[in-house]
């Protein structure tokens, strides 16, 4: 079976790097975008099958994103995962009406991402042990 | 809302996402590294990555409990779904 794609959208490079090692080590795809324009453009291009996705971003925002992304028919149903440094109450219920398939705020919990991921996949639970240290957001 | 409590919301927010992604940066290549992704590590390094895990962990939630908020009842008050919202069943 193919690699699941994913896109990250994160103006931030090392976030980006480090969801990339965490995401390759379980077998996904990953494709990336710095800014909200890229985002939709890089959507289109790589066709995903989840969008990782921060609110704060250069050229638009993660809502611009979810919102061009929504209007364009082959996107419209592509699961989002918003991760954002943002406030969690006002940014995540915003998210959610926006359409987005969960909120997390960051640090994240990689346990706590491959398990959302999977779960709007529609993927098995995984099995990875989490680490006794991997405390970011639970 | 005055002028200074709008100021020092606004500073209070934007230190708190510099702060988050930071540590979001940390938590990642420092679970990147417990976990073996990039190489092996010897029981030293663990011990001491560990220590370095523990105490950003520290700075997160004196994080939760001190800068955010801003848009919502204190976190003392709030619960996990407040930070981790799952999917829509």
């Amino acid at each position: 079976m193919d690699s699941r794609k994913i896109l990250i959208v994160d103006d931030n490079a090392d976030i980006r790097l480090g969801m990339h090692l965490r995401l390759k080590a379980n077998q996904y795809e990953t494709f990336f975008a710095a800014d909200a324009l890229s985002g939709v453009t890089e959507a289109q291009k790589h066709r995903p099958d989840l969008i990782i996705l921060d609110l704060g971003l250069p050229a638009g925002d993660g809502f611009t994103v979810m919102e061009r992304l929504k209007q364009i028919p082959l996107l419209a149903a592509i699961p989002i995962i918003v991760v954002s440094a943002r406030n969690g109450l006002g940014n995540q219920k915003r998210a959610h009406e926006a359409g987005a398939k969960a909120f997390l705020q960051k640090p994240v919990n990689d346990a706590e991402l491959l398990a959302v991921i999977r779960q709007a996949l529609g993927e098995p639970a995984g099995t990875k042990k989490p680490s006794p240290y991997d405390q970011g957001s639970v | 809302m005055t002028e200074t409590t709008r100021r020092r919301t606004e500073l209070t927010a934007s230190l708190s996402h510099e702060m988050r992604n930071a540590l979001a940066c940390i938590h990642q290549f420092g679970n990147i590294l417990v976990d073996g992704l990039a190489g092996e590590l010897t029981g030293e390094q663990r011990e001491y990555l560990g220590i370095m895990l523990e105490n950003a962990s520290k700075i997160r939630r004196a994080l939760d409990s001190a800068l955010d908020g801003n848009d919502g009842p204190p976190k003392e008050l709030a619960n996990k779904s407040e930070r981790v919202s799952k999917l829509e069943t």
